[in-house]
Formats: C-alpha cells, sequence, structure tokens
C-alpha cells in the first residue's frame, strides 16, 4: 500500500456497510487512497474539501465481502463490521486502511497491533462489542399492549442490528420495538421478520395496567437485593455509567 | 400476603448468596420457547453494592426447620416469614425476563417441613417453568442436603447449575454453627452431581436431557470461623480438581445474629474476600497451586500487595522475565501481566522484537510489570536496581498511593471485588 497514490479528495457515500465496501473496491482496484471518508449524514462542507459522492453498488460490496474473508480471514471480516459499527469519526478511514494492507498480507494483518490503523479497528470492535454486550444486560423492555413491547436506548455505537438479533433469538415469539433515541432509529420485529426504520415522526406508546406492576416488583427486588454493609455505589457506577440510566426502570426513583 | 411483601421478604434472605453467574449455558432456544442460555453470561443491573444482578435470587420461603447459628433464617431467629407458590415464582421468573430484566433465576430455599418436601418444591416450580412456560433461560437451583438421590436426578436434568453451600470451611466450624447439617450430607450429593455431569459428558447420546450443563458451585463464609487462607484456598483447590466445581465463591461473613460462637464484626471482612477472588482465580487460570502462594510460615494473604505481587516477590529469584523469549504461562506469572496482556504479547512479538515503548502501545500497564520484565534484555528505564526489597518498597509505596482514604476494608484494587461478576468477562478484564 505504500506506494498507492494519495488523492486529496473526501468520498462521501449513504453510510451503509454496502456503501462503504463499494468504496473499498474502487480504492484497491485503482490503488488511490483518499484523504477522507465520511457518510453523507455526518459531512459538513467544507470550501476547501473536494468531494466524490460514491453511489453504493451491491455487485461490488458483495464481491468485497466475500473477497474478506477468502482472501484475508473471517476475523477480518469480524473486526471491519463490527468496527463499523463504531461512532469514532475517522472509523471508515482506517478500516479501509486495514482492509486493503489486510488484502496484501493476509491473516498475519491481525498480528500486527503496533501498527496504528490495525490497532483503531481492533480496539473500535472491541468497544462496540463491549457496548452491545452491556446493553443485551441494560436494555428494558416495556409492555405496551399485549404481547408488544418497546425498549428505549442511547447508545454510543449504532448497535441496534446485532442488538436486534440478540432478542430476536431469545424471545421468538415475543413482538418488539427497539429506539435508539440517539440515531431516531427503531428496530421493528414481528414475531417473524424485522426491519429497521427511521423513527423521527413516531410517537411513544404508552404503556399497559399490569406493566406497573411488573415495574414496581421489579424497582422492589433491586432495592432489597443490594446488602447494605456492603454498600459500594463506585462501583455500581462503574459497571453501570450514568450515561445509561435514563433508559433504566430501577435507576428512575 | 402481597405477591410484593413475598418478593421483598424472599429476596432479602437471600441477598447473602454471593453466586449470581448466568454463564455456562448454551441453552438453545426452540421457535415457541421463550430464552437462551448465554455462554459468557450476561449482567443485567448492579445493585447498590456494586454486586451485578443477573439472576432472580430469591428463596421460595425463609421458614426454616434448622437452626444454623450464623443464618439469618434461622428458627429461632423473629422474623418476617414467607413462603411461595411454585406458580408463583414462574410467572415472576417470565414476567422479569420478558422485560429483560433477568437471565434467569435463581432458587434456593430455607428448609421447609422435610428436606425432599422442600426439593418437590423446588422442582414443581422449574417443571412449570421449563413444561408450561416453554422456558429455555438460565435456571441455577440449589440442592437442599438430606434430600434423596433421586430428587437430585430429577432436579439435575431441568437445570443449567446445581450448588450446594459449605458454608463453613471446617468440620470443627459445622459441627460448632450448624449443628444441624453434617459435612457428609452436603459433599455426598456434591459428588454424586459431579459424577452425573462427567457421565452425561461421556454419553454420545444427541437426545438425552443435559445434567446440569453449567456446572455446580458452592460458596463458603469467610470470617466467621478461625481457618487461615491457606486452608480456605487447599479447601477450593481440592473441589476443583476432585470435583470439578464450576466456582467456589467466598461471602464476606456479615454479622446478622448474636451468638457466644460468632465474633462481632464491625464491617465484613471485604478485603480478604477479594484476597482470596485473586488467589482462587490464579488457581484456576494462571496455574498456580495453593502451596506455591501460601505455606505454614505464611498461611494469610498481605493487605497491601495481591497474591500475585506476593507470590513474585517470595520467589524473585524467578525473575526478571524477558518479554521477548518467555512462554505464556511464565508471562502469566509477572504481576499486572494478565491472560489479555500475554496474549497480545505472544501474538504481537510474532513479527517484531518488543520494547517497553511497544508494550505501552499495546495497552500493556507497567505499573506493576515493570520491575519484573526485561525487553531485548534491559530494564525499565526507572528500575535501576533489580532487589526485592527495592521492588518491594516502589511496589507498596505505589499501592498507598492509589488509596485515597487508607480505608483498606473498602478499597478495591482488584476491579472485580464483586464475587457475582460474569467470568469471561472477568476473564477479559482481570489482569492480575
Ligand atoms: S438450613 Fe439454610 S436457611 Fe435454614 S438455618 Fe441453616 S443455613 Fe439458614
Amino acid at each position: 500500500m505504500s506506494n498507492w497514490k494519495l488523492i486529496n479528495t473526501t468520498f462521501i457515500y449513504d453510510g451503509t456497510f454496502d456503501g462503504f465496501l463499494t468504496i473499498v473496491f474502487d480504492v484497491y482496484s485503482n490503488k488511490t487512497l483518499p484523504k477522507q471518508i465520511c457518510s453523507k449524514d455526518l459531512y459538513i462542507p467544507n470550501f476547501l474539501d473536494k468531494t466524490l459522492y460514491i453511489n453504493t453498488n451491491y455487485e461490488k460490496s458483495k464481491r468485497v465481502f466475500v473477497g474478506i474473508e477468502k482472501n484475508i480471514c473471517y476475523e477480518a471480516l469480524y473486526n471491519s463490521y463490527n468496527a463499523f459499527l463504531s461512532n469514532e469519526k475517522d472509523k471508515d478511514i482506517n478500516i479501509l486502511k486495514y482492509l486493503c494492507e489486510g488484502f496484501e498480507l493476509g491473516p498475519k494483518i491481525n498480528n500486527m497491533l503496533t501498527n496504528s490503523y490495525v490497532y483503531k479497528v481492533i480496539s473500535m470492535r472491541k468497544r462496540v462489542l463491549f457496548e452491545c454486550h452491556r446493553l443485551k444486560g441494560l436494555l428494558r423492555f416495556v409492555e405496551v399492549q399485549d404481547n408488544l413491547f418497546y425498549a428505549s436506548i442511547h447508545p454510543d455505537n449504532n448497535i441496534i442490528e446485532p442488538l436486534g438479533h440478540h432478542f430476536i433469538n431469545r424471545l421468538p415469539n415475543q413482538y418488539f420495538i427497539i429506539h435508539d433515541k440517539y440515531r431516531n432509529l427503531c428496530f421493528l420485529y414481528n414475531g417473524q421478520t424485522y426491519e429497521i426504520i427511521d423513527s423521527t415522526n413516531m410517537n411513544i406508546p404508552q404503556f399497559t395496567e399490569s406493566e406497573k406492576l411488573y415495574q414496581n416488583l421489579w424497582k422492589a427486588f433491586f432495592k432489597t437485593i443490594a446488602i447494605k454493609e456492603r454498600k459500594n455505589p463506585k462501583c455500581q457506577m462503574q459497571y453501570m455509567p450514568k450515561k445509561y440510566w435514563k433508559d433504566l426502570i430501577e435507576m428512575k426513583y | 400476603m402481597e405477591i410484593l411483601d413475598k418478593l421483598t421478604i424472599l429476596a432479602d434472605s437471600a441477598k447473602y448468596d454471593a453466586s449470581c453467574s448466568s454463564s455456562g449455558s448454551k441453552r438453545k432456544n426452540n421457535t415457541t420457547g421463550i430464552g437462551n442460555g448465554n455462554f459468557a453470561g450476561i449482567c443485567h443491573s448492579w445493585g447498590a453494592d456494586g454486586r451485578c444482578i443477573s439472576l432472580l435470587k430469591i428463596l421460595f420461603s425463609n421458614s426454616c426447620i434448622y437452626d444454623c447459628k450464623y443464618c439469618i433464617n434461622r428458627s429461632s431467629n423473629s422474623i418476617k416469614r414467607a413462603t411461595f407458590t411454585p406458580q408463583e415464582v414462574a410467572d415472576l421468573t417470565i414476567n422479569f425476563y420478558k422485560r429483560n430484566y433477568i437471565e434467569g433465576l435463581f432458587l434456593s430455599s430455607a428448609v421447609i417441613r422435610s428436606p425432599n418436601y422442600t426439593m418437590e418444591m423446588l422442582i414443581k416450580t422449574v417443571l412449570i417453568l421449563r413444561n408450561e412456560y416453554n422456558f429455555n433461560g438460565y435456571i441455577h437451583c440449589k440442592t437442599i442436603p438430606g434430600s434423596d438421590q433421586s430428587l437430585i436426578d430429577k432436579l439435575g436434568k431441568l437445570v443449567d447449575r446445581m450448588s450446594i453451600n459449605i458454608e463453613l470451611p471446617s468440620n470443627n466450624s459445622l459441627k460448632l454453627l450448624a449443628p444441624q447439617k453434617e459435612k457428609a450430607n452436603i459433599l455426598q450429593p456434591m459428588s454424586y452431581v459431579s459424577n452425573n455431569i462427567k457421565l452425561n459428558k461421556l454419553d454420545k447420546n444427541k437426545f438425552k436431557p443435559n445434567f446440569v450443563p453449567a456446572g455446580q458451585t458452592t460458596q463458603l463464609i469467610i470470617g466467621a470461623t478461625p481457618e487461615s487462607d491457606l486452608k480456605i484456598l487447599k479447601l477450593s483447590e481440592g473441589l476443583y480438581n476432585k470435583l470439578n466445581l464450576k466456582r467456589v465463591y467466598y461471602s464476606a461473613y456479615i454479622s446478622v445474629n448474636n451468638d457466644k460462637n460468632l465474633p462481632m464484626l464491625s464491617s465484613p471482612p471485604l478485603l480478604r474476600e477479594n484476597r482470596l477472588y485473586q488467589a482462587d482465580w490464579l488457581i484456576r487460570f494462571y496455574g498456580f497451586k495453593a502451596n506455591e502462594l501460601l505455606d505454614e510460615t505464611h498461611p494469610n494473604f498481605n493487605n497491601i500487595l495481591d497474591p500475585k505481587c506476593e507470590w513474585a516477590l517470595r520467589n524473585i529469584e524467578n525473575f526478571p522475565i524477558e518479554i521477548n523469549t518467555a512462554d505464556y504461562f511464565t508471562l502469566l506469572r509477572v504481576p499486572g501481566i494478565g491472560v489479555i496482556s500475554a496474549k497480545k504479547i505472544i501474538r504481537a512479538r510474532r513479527t517484531f522484537l518488543l520494547d517497553f515503548q511497544e508494550l505501552k502501545k499495546l495497552g500493556i500497564v507497567m505499573k506493576r510489570a515493570k520491575y519484573f520484565i526485561t525487553c531485548k534484555g534491559k530494564y525499565y528505564d526507572k528500575v535501576y536496581k533489580f532487589n526485592q526489597s527495592f521492588i518491594e518498597t516502589n511496589l507498596i509505596y505505589q499501592e498507598r498511593l492509589s488509596i485515597p482514604n487508607k480505608n483498606f476494608e473498602q478499597l478495591s484494587l482488584f476491579d472485580n471485588l464483586s464475587p457475582t461478576k460474569e467470568d469471561t468477562i472477568k476473564c477479559l478484564t482481570g489482569s492480575l
């Protein structure tokens, strides 16, 4: 990758993983690295920037998707997909470099932890998966209709899709909505299929009668189960940071 | 009695049990069921004491016919008593689970009427969950000492994890404080369960019911009786090696009853509990033996230094260790290098030799490690003397600096003060 051409252009794309893989395809075939990559929603136009909009091409993205696993390794695909969900601004360019270098070096790319973009990609992956794991526990459903459950979340990273899959496996017969309030995204599941939609104009539903009962039971349990002789709010806060409290029934008094 | 009152009474009675882990089960869901196991375990909340809440941890009943001295539920105490019905417990579990409050149920009970009757109630509850609600989430059940083997068998096929708490780490203490329980009544079902788990694993029949797939655990109370750390650790080691236990939990004794045979402690010995967890960890994942960490001349752990630092100082002739050549288990013996760090080092040094700069880039914490290692034959910058007293003085100085109010019982040198944190997560973060 060291002898590739560097161009002073920012690539703009639609923000989807397919869109990103399309860029990877173009960059790798032309051996030209852009200065920056940015999703169109996040891009703030700047008088000095040269930009190029890259249209998502599913044919290309599919080839890259398959190619990563075949020519680098499964771990590389796993790393890039999860890092892609990160909220870091320069995630795209780092994953791009990681993949391009990976195509040249093969699986040994993952050992090169002292290389800055490899390290970056791996730590983004870790942070994303960590938050996802955390929310698998911290998410709270409320029953808004018979067998329809609603949960609001405020995650740092865009983890609604892996999170949704976790709950489909766990509660396959329960209809549910997971609402990412930062991104205005909703994961809807109707017992068979799911979709992710924009929720800017959604009304937040009210909950059922029996719901109140279980919330109170849960709060009572939560209060009782702590041993007062061992009180340790610092430890509690460390595992359950304040930023998640607004969606936690037991932390709202 | 209202369900809310029952829940409050029976959660209050259950809270002293340290175990809360929901890991180790891969139980799959089916299309009509509810719930699945997560192998790594999931924590759902953290209580005001910093312990993770993963399971609905309750007693079925606290109306005990026994009178164990240390226990809040003993028959001679005048406390509020309550007993659930199997249906009530099942409904609570399902409704909490659907709202993602919990990972499953941890059901224990005081002995009501007789050990067998109590066991039958527990089985009935679990049967409703598994068969009527088709619940495939995590269930951890206490076995009641003194109940029939056939009942243990029945329960074992339904749950993910089983436990019998030994509570008191020696026969004498047991006689003194829990006169109605017998050691045999505790150890016998433990080895029975352990054997059955082994046999079940050997059985290649795909359709057999699983038997306690997440293994069995136990709990020891720390500080109610005079046993040394060495004695306790040896007991745990035996339980891991001989009975294949998944976990031994340590629970700092909290004075709930007045009794001439019990010490009056102003606060639970949390630091001691923490040291035992650290040592337990070293035994299970780092290849240490109880004998290496403690011996008759040092039967108890140190207040300031963690067990690994203490061990390293006592065995200073094994150090320094060269980062670029040491094997995995040798790296693990360096204070400050844990499983994750050791793996990172091994992986990174395949491409080139490492020096201190690169170790930092890998995110290896140098605070303790720097005294015990060399990189390409060189010591760390500021470590100009390699001898025991120099290192010891520095380590102790450092530890004291990091404790703001010198309140040793409250400190958390190890970020896993809470015994309830999930194994795997611990594995990821616990570097000693
Ligand atoms: S049998 Fe269990 S519940 Fe009953 S007094 Fe003894 S320890 Fe407590």
